[in-house]
Parts: structure tokens; C-alpha cells; sequence
């Protein structure tokens, strides 16, 4: 650490110009991060909202929701601890100038996939609707009559909830009933039965027993099979793991060049006795000092950048992750760092004496 | 017993028509007190032979004892270890770290070994090398002089048996350069030390008890003075 830290304090511009770009590359990392987790969240956070280990589809469905078409009696509850019936469609809905795309969850206002309200009152009557307040920041108010692409019907906002976004539109929940009449309009009566699937919460769903034509398929699946899901978290996965290379690269180079720099120092330092393990252990002791010091730097970027970002941005910081990820970066430069210290063990004393 | 003694050493580089010998069979002992000059131009084995008689390389043949233990034998590590207690290596060029001030410098041998000089100790060192003054200064800031002083105070602060000086006054005028050996001579005698300077310069016998000469890798004894 004395070496390490002598030699920083000693060269200020080029330690510097390292953290510095330590610091943006853990930046772009935490960015990331936060996008995936914000884009992640936009599908899904309706599924999570209703904290339920599994759904009941059709086999025929593909573990997609509009695909799955079932019947309110095809399932009794058999091995779960609780469950509810759930059907959906997509629609676009305006209300004056403001327009929004929306997915309808129809639902039993009994059963535990009723959202909290957080402004307003729960949907009674028919036609009424509680919406993500997402809907709030499009212009949307309690009160409003939306009109629906699909339907000559129109719904009011009764309510507010939050964290209801589903493949990236904002929910609107109601009753079973009415999501029929916005369906199916005329032959709703004949159709009032028909739903997409079942959710369901227990300790173990292999214990939930369905028919033959029905698949149990647990809430990780289910939202991994979402739309587009899996591809967006995969794409920005692999640019994190991606930037962590660069920066060990990066790193890797940096340091290797400030080696072949003090070979002639090292090798003095050798040919006096100082041990190649002193010598190592202090440009790891550099290395964590610099990759730590980025590592924070960026962290604190991103806060700033996320106490300014506007809402609409989909960027949602996890800190757990943040601080895995920062580990991972420190960690990754001290793997750059080995590149050097093969360098110093090679150094032979004698060269650096010269003759 | 003598503090350094090599036996027979011999020292080849390279075979066939490329095959250089830089040190022929060589005897030589040297005991505490003694300030030993080697003499002999330039590509005469006088690298070659201090840097054997320091660990810093292996002889091809024969033994080369510190305090009677055979170092020959052992493998880098372990001399890298030999040279950090007994030997204090002072070089040619600046062997200064070029990031750390003259205080740091034996800061760095303090993290690296215990039962360096006491402070007092290494004031006094101070005082006598008359760098006192550049406690806080960089390599870069110093004189010729000034490095060649600080790089004594760095070989003598592991208190070793053995100083190796290869060519200390190359860098410097006449002046600093018998000032630098004033210094060594004032040393050896006073701490009791086994000093060896190797170097070209035949200006520098007169502080020296023994003086030999190296030509073409043969060492010869030239003359002894009562110390
Ligand atoms: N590592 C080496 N490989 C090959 N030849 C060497 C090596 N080191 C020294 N020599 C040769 O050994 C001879 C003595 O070199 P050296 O001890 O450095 O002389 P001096 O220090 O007196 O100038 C020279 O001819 C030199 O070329
Ligand atoms: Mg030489």
C-alpha cells in the first residue's frame, strides 16, 4: 500500500485519467443496470403485484396470455392456497387529448389479484376501472370517460394503484363482467365464462393438479415468456458483461504499460532485496485503490443522474445489484492486474543493475 | 572468517565462439574494516564480479560464502533475502525510487525488513551523508551528488555486513566523487562494515586498504595498505 499509494499521490494526471475512466465505465455499467431493471419492470410489474408463485394456462397457449383461452370451471383450486381468475385484453384508450395504450385485467374484486388503491376507490359498478397511475402523468384523472379502440363501450377511472404495468402498458383492472362486454360486446352473455388463465399462489405447484389441455407454469417462466422479455434483459446482460471485460482490458493495458515503465525501478528494488511478492501485492493494493475509487465515482454519478432523471425514463436502480456489479468490476480489474505482475516476477534484478 | 569469500569462482557466458569469460577462477576474501577497490576497464568483469559477490547472480562454478554460508546454493528467493539483510548495493545510476522522497526511501526498507537503524542511528547517517536537508525531496530535485549520498543512506539503513558500490563516482566531478569516498571510508571504518567499490576511476585508491585489478576477468592483488 505504501508503494501503491506513494506513486498515485506522485503522478496525479495519469492515476487520474484511469479512475476516470474506471469511473465511466462503472457508470455505463450502473446505467445499464438500472435500465434493464426499469425495463424489466415495465412488463412485468403487474405480474410481481400480484405475488403469486404460478399461472394455469392452456397447453396450446405457448405461455402467452391473449393465447391461452380457458374456462372459469377448468380448474377448482386443487393444490393451491389461493387462486384467481384472470382475463385480459389490449386496447388503446383516449379521453379528450390524452391517449394511452392500456391492458384491461378482468378479475374478481374477491379474489387477491385486486390491487391496492392508492388514490380514489376500488371499481364497483359496472364499466368502472382502477388504472396505473402512470395514466396520472399522460394526463389522466379520476373521473375520466376513456374510449376504447376495440368497443363503442366506455370506461371511467374510478381509482388509482400502483407498479401496474404489463408487457409495457399500464393496467387498467375490472370487474369480469365488463371486460366480457368490452370483448365480446353482443354475445358477452354467451362468453361471460371464458378467461385467460389462472393465477395461483402456493408452497409447491407441483402439487396443483390440472386437465390434460392446462399447464402449470411457474411466475419465472410465465414473465420470461413475456413478449420481447427475455431478449431486452439478454441484450443489456450482455453489454454489462461486456463493459466488465472492457474494463479489465482496459485496466489490463493501463497498468501493463505503467509496468514496462518501472521496470528498471522494480528491477532496482529487486536487486536490493525487496521481494517480487511485495512488489505484486502492491500493484494489487493500486489496483483496488484505482478500480474502488472509479468503482465509487460512478456510483455517485449515477445517483446524481438518477435524482434528475425524469420519470418517463425507465431506469430503476437495485442497489444490491449496483454494489454486485460494483464487486464484479473491482474484482475484474484485479484480474487485469495479474496480466502485470507476471511482468515484475520475470524482472531479473541483474538487467536493471546494467553492467 | 571473513565476512565475503568466494572459492574458485568462475563465471562463462554463453558457448562455442559467443563464449565469453568474464571471471576466471577466482580467490578473494574480504573482513570486516576493509575498503576494497577494484580497478579495471571498461569490460574487464568488474560488474560481473560484484554482482556475484552479491547474490544477484550465480557463479558457473565454485562457492561464494556471506558470514560463511554458501549462497551458491540457494535459489532467487532465497538470495534476494541474503541481499535485503546483508548486502546494501550502491549503483551507477540512481537505484532511488523515483516517487517516493529521501524519508520514504527507507520507509519502503521498513516495510520490507524489521531491525533496520534506530532513528538516532539513522540520523546520525544523516548528518555525516549531509542530507539532512532533503528529507523531503524527490529524486528529481537532486543533484548527482545528492542521489549518489541518498543512495548510501539506503544501502547502509539495512545496517548489511557488505556495501557493493558499482562505479559510485561515475556521475560525479572529482570533487563529489572523493567527498562520495570519504564518506564510504568514514563508514567502513566506524561501523565496522566490509566495503567493496568497483570502478574504472584510479583516482580513488588512496582511501582505499586494498586495491586490486581486474583485466579480462583476472583479479590480481596490487597493493595493501595498514588500515
Ligand atoms: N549477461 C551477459 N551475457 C553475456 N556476456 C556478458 C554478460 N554480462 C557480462 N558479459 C560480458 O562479460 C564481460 C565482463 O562484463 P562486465 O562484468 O559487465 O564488465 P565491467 O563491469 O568491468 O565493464 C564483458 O565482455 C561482457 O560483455
Ligand atoms: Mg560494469
Amino acid at each position: 500500500m505504501f508503494l501503491a499509494w506513494n506513486e498515485i499521490k506522485n503522478n496525479k494526471l495519469r492515476f487520474t485519467l484511469i479512475v476516470s475512466v474506471l469511473m465511466l465505465v462503472s457508470y455505463l455499467v450502473f446505467l445499464l443496470s438500472g435500465l434493464a431493471n426499469g425495463l424489466e419492470n415495465m412488463n412485468k410489474a403487474a405480474v410481481d403485484k400480484w405475488k403469486a408463485q404460478g399461472v394455469i394456462l392452456t397447453e396450446e397457449s405457448d405461455i402467452n396470455l391473449p393465447q391461452s383461452s380457458l374456462s372459469l370451471d377448468d380448474y377448482d383450486g386443487k393444490g393451491a392456497d389461493e387462486f384467481a381468475s384472470l382475463a385480459q385484453i389490449s386496447s388503446i384508450a383516449t379521453s379528450g387529448n390524452n391517449k394511452s395504450n392500456v391492458t384491461i385485467f378482468g378479475i374478481d374484486a374477491g379474489e387477491f389479484i385486486m390491487p391496492n388503491i392508492t388514490e380514489g376507490e376500488a371499481f364497483q359498478n359496472a364499466n368502472e376501472v382502477v388504472a396505473n397511475d402512470s395514466l396520472k402523468e399522460d394526463g389522466f384523472k379520476i373521473g375520466d370517460e376513456l374510449r376504447l379502440s376495440s368497443t363503442e363501450k366506455t370506461l371511467t377511472i374510478v381509482g388509482f394503484t400502483d407498479n401496474a404495468k404489463f408487457i409495457a402498458a399500464p393496467v387498467l383492472y375490472t370487474d369480469l363482467q365488463t371486460l366480457q362486454n368490452v370483448r365480446y360486446g353482443e354475445a358477452a352473455e354467451v362468453y361471460k365464462d371464458q378467461i385467460n388463465a389462472f393465477v395461483i399462489r402456493t408452497d409447491d405447484l407441483s402439487n396443483v393438479d390440472v386437465k390434460k389441455e392446462l399447464q402449470v407454469v411457474d411466475t419465472t417462466t410465465f414473465i420470461e415468456n413475456l413478449p420481447g422479455y427475455s431478449e431486452q434483459s439478454l441484450t443489456l446482460t450482455f453489454m454489462i458483461y461486456f463493459l466488465f471485460v472492457i474494463s479489465a482490458v482496459v485496466l489490463a493495458i493501463f497498468l501493463y504499460v505503467l509496468t514496462i515503465q518501472k521496470i528498471s525501478i522494480f528491477g532496482v528494488m529487486k536487486a536490493q532485496g525487496i521481494s517480487s511478492n511485495y512488489l505484486a501485492r502492491s500493484v494489487i493494493a493500486q489496483t483496488f485503490l484505482l478500480a474502488f475509487a472509479g468503482v465509487i465515482l460512478g456510483f455517485l454519478l449515477t445517483l446524481v443522474t438518477g435524482a434528475f432523471l425524469p420519470d418517463v425514463v425507465p431506469i430503476i436502480f437495485q442497489y444490491l445489484d449496483l454494489l454486485t456489479y460494483g464487486v464484479v468490476l473491482v474484482f475484474v480489474s484485479i484480474l487485469g492486474a495479474l496480466f502485470s505482475i507476471q511482468t515484475i516476477v520475470k524482472i531479473d534484478p541483474l538487467k536493471a543493475i546494467g553492467g | 572468517m571473513s565476512v565475503l569469500e568466494m572459492k574458485q569462482v568462475h563465471k562463462v557466458f554463453g558457448s562455442g565462439h559467443t563464449k565469453v569469460e568474464a571471471l576466471k577462477p577466482t580467490n578473494f576474501s574480504a573482513n570486516k574494516g576493509e575498503l576494497i577497490a577494484v580497478i579495471g576497464p571498461s569490460g574487464s568483469g568488474k560488474s560481473t564480479f560484484l554482482t556475484i559477490a552479491g547474490g544477484l547472480q550465480p557463479p558457473t562454478n565454485g562457492y561464494v560464502f556471506i558470514n560463511g554460508r554458501d549462497i551458491t546454493e540457494l535459489n532467487e528467493k532465497q538470495r534476494s533475502v541474503i541481499r535485503l539483510k546483508e548486502i546494501g548495493f550502491v549503483l551507477q545510476a540512481s537505484n532511488l525510487v523515483p516517487f517516493l522522497n529521501v524519508n520514504q526511501q527507507m520507509q519502503l526498507l521498513d516495510k520490507v525488513k524489521k531491525d533496520n537503524l534506530p532513528a538516532e542511528k539513522l540520523e546520525e547517517l544523516y548528518q555525516t551523508l549531509g542530507i539532512r536537508k532533503l528529507l523531503n525531496s524527490f529524486p528529481a530535485d537532486l543533484s548527482g551528488g545528492e542521489k549518489q549520498r541518498v543512495a548510501i543512506a539506503k544501502a547502509l539503513y539495512t545496517n548489511p555486513s557488505i556495501i557493493l558500490a558499482d562505479e559510485p563516482t561515475a556521475s560525479l566531478d572529482s570533487d563529489r566523487a572523493f567527498e562520495v569516498m570519504e564518506m564510504l571510508q568514514e563508514i567502513t571504518t566506524n561501523s565496522n562494515k566490509t566495503t567493496i567499490v568497483v570502478t574504472h576511476d584510479t583516482r580513488l585508491i588512496n582511501y582505499c586498504n586494498k586495491v586490486y585489478n581486474i583485466t579480462d576477468g583476472r583479479l590480481s592483488l596490487q597493493t595493501e595498505t595498514a588500515q
